[in-house]
């Protein structure tokens, strides 16, 4: 079954690139409702969304939020006497790493600054939610391609959903979707699978990928925003998935380093700058296909436990299926303003494009490799 | 990301001839967050300072392979995330078969110095008490002017717990190589002393004291006996 959806990905990708830009060239977001399921394929599948631009259209609707409709931009006041404060400020200090290179010192202050807002903002209005280290690149990448009222509201939506069990008070819940892992290795290769456990390598290698979405260890913006692509679209588990290609991907490696647990953690959790993401994804979503979570926890007789990602996620996928269209949704001031930010993170984010030109080059080319056609539906 | 100048030299070959075996010496160090737990095992895997750190989500591992008395020795560092959180549920399985403890505080601020007990106590519930080499360090000594930890009071309270206290900095202030021979030598010397200390006393190690109350009043006697004899470094 895994081999034939394997193939099933690699075979089908050029129609279905064809077929997703003639999505993202605008109806399926002016639909009314939104094909909100076309959307999805068209993040899901090769390619993803091409550019920010497409990001900043298709992100909120991925999260049925409504654009017209943002939290207002946060006050700093009283903001350092939240009790994560300490932690979020030294760990937005440190992840200089996050932003373009060449951004002048000025401009990523002032971000790192809306960064600390938006994450306090977020846990003060949601007293459930506890802050965990990881949770500022899942932050930093929103907030570099939608701006900051949209990347708050994006962030509290993911929040209460997608990264809902790594925001308990302990990590317990996040332990537990760690656990689906090994069991999917199991299904596809038994041997890999024993390697590893005879190793006794735990999961922890796979803990950063897991609650940052890969933002924590891809060097390459583009990478984390490919996938970030995905996972918006995706089920609350998939990052397992795909962190279970990559181990699958290394197999080899794997099986000829040394059978001990600090060797297989070290090779496991340096991720090579090189992997082939677009076909690692194809390959975790025929991996989720077949041994969808269900019959994972059945088969690996995983300790049920009520995992409020997963629990909520019927629910949460039902709630986009009756978005309205933009234009439907009588943009009034505030709609005013959302543009204006738009052009404002445009600015910036041609600004960074200007230092990334080989990113730009990079998005334009993969459009040219379809046809100019397509090349010029999309701009 | 990765520590490319210390990744296992030699580990290949190990594993194809098999006897006479490296001997691993795994230290784990732990701390508050921002401590400087990262930069420090870096400085002495990679043999010089990393340009920036991030926050350390779960473990990391760094490896060296040093000799010494003319027997080839692999330390291995496990370098923990500092949050609460991460250690409650997710750093016990790293705790297993460690054969010394590095504690690090911030000598810049009070709270990481205060946290100690916390952390010593961690280590307890992980069978990691006195009779394992503990050593504390306090980091960030280069920056004399805001100093938080007096070296009297962490002399004080390291000689309490029976370990010896390093003061050093992790941080180069001349970017690589030359530049600050003492503070870089410094972190050097501190784990060396570890290894040092753990070659001496692997036999008591590996044969753990049957009697308990011999074990204690030995654990005693090494720790004093150390935190003599390794002396207390402060920059």
């Amino acid at each position: 079954c895994t081999v034939w959806l394997y193939r099933l990905a690699v075979s089908s990708r050029c129609s279905v690139s064809l077929y997703r830009l003639s999505l993202l060239s605008g109806c399926s977001v002016s639909l009314d409702p939104v094909d909100i399921q076309a959307l999805r394929r068209a993040a899901a599948t090769r390619g993803g969304l091409l550019n920010n631009e497409m990001r900043r259209k298709v992100w909120p609707k991925l999260l049925n939020i409504n654009v017209f409709d943002l939290p207002h931009r946060p006050g700093r006041n009283g903001r350092e006497k939240h009790t994560d404060f300490q932690q979020v400020v030294l760990d937005v200090k440190r992840s200089m790493k996050r932003f373009p290179k060449g951004m002048p010192a000025a401009e990523r202050d002032a971000l790192q600054e809306q960064l600390i807002d938006i994450i306090l903002e977020v846990l003060k209005r949601n007293s459930q939610l506890h802050y965990y280290q990881g949770y500022h690149d899942v932050a930093v990448t929103l907030l570099l391609v939608v701006g900051e009222r949209m990347a708050m509201a994006m962030l509290e939506k993911l929040s209460n959903h997608h990264l809902r069990d790594f925001m308990d008070t302990t990590m317990d819940s996040t332990k537990h979707i760690l656990n689906y892992l090994m069991p999917i290795l199991e299904q596809v290769d038994a041997e890999l699978h024993d390697f590893m456990t005879r190793a006794e390598v735990g999961t922890i290698f796979a803990l950063s990928w897991l609650i940052t979405w890969f933002g924590h260890v891809l060097s390459e913006f583009k990478h984390t925003l490919r996938l970030y692509d995905f996972f918006l679209a995706s089920h609350p588990l998939m990052p397992i998935y795909l962190a279970a290609t990559i181990v699958l991907h290394r197999e080899q490696e794997v099986k000829q380093t040394e059978c001990d647990m600090a060797m297989v953690h070290h090779l496991l959790a340096h991720i090579p700058e090189d992997l082939p993401f677009e076909l690692l994804i194809g390959r975790a979503q025929g991996l989720f296909d077949c041994f969808p979570p269900p019959l994972l926890a059945k088969q690996a007789a995983l300790q049920s436990r009520n995992s409020l990602s997963i629990s909520s996620f019927q629910a949460f996928q039902l709630s986009t299926l009756h978005q309205r269209p933009d234009s439907v949704l009588q943009p009034g001031d505030d709609g005013e303003l959302w543009r204006q930010g738009n052009r404002i993170v445009k600015v910036a984010v041609w600004g960074l494009s200007a230092t990334l030109g080989a990113a730009v080059f990079a998005v334009a080319q993969t459009a040219m490799d379809w046809g100019p056609e397509a090349f010029l539906q999309l701009f | 990301m990765a520590v490319s100048g210390s990744d296992f030299p030699g580990s290949l070959t190990n594993a194809a001839l098999p006897p006479p075996r490296t001997r691993i010496f795994k230290i784990i160090v732990i701390g508050d967050s921002g401590v400087g737990k990262t930069c420090l095992t870096y400085r002495f895997c990679a043999g010089r300072f990393p340009d920036k750190t991030e926050a350390t989500i779960g473990v990391d591992f760094r490896e060296r392979l040093v000799e010494i008395d003319g027997e080839k020795i692999k330390i291995q560092l496990w370098d923990t995330a500092g949050q609460e959180r991460f250690r409650k549920s997710m750093v016990q399985h790293y705790y297993r078969n460690v054969h010394a403890v590095v504690f690090v505080y911030d000598l810049t601020n009070a709270a990481s110095f205060r946290s100690l007990p916390a952390w010593i106590e961690e280590c307890k519930q992980h069978s990691l008490g006195t009779e394992v080499p503990r050593i504390l360090v306090g980091n960030k000594c280069d920056l004399q002017d805001s100093v938080q930890v007096g070296t009297d009071v962490a002399q004080q309270f390291a000689d309490s717990h029976s370990m010896p206290l390093f003061e050093t900095s992790a941080k180069d202030p001349n970017s690589q190589g030359g530049g600050n021979h003492r503070d870089s030598d410094h972190v050097e010397a501190i784990f060396m002393t570890v290894a040092h200390k753990l070659k001496s006393q692997k036999p008591l190690v590996l044969s753990q004291p049957p009697e308990s109350s011999v074990s204690l009043s030995m654990g005693k006697d090494v720790g004093g006996d150390a935190s003599r004899s390794w002396g207390c470094g402060s920059c």
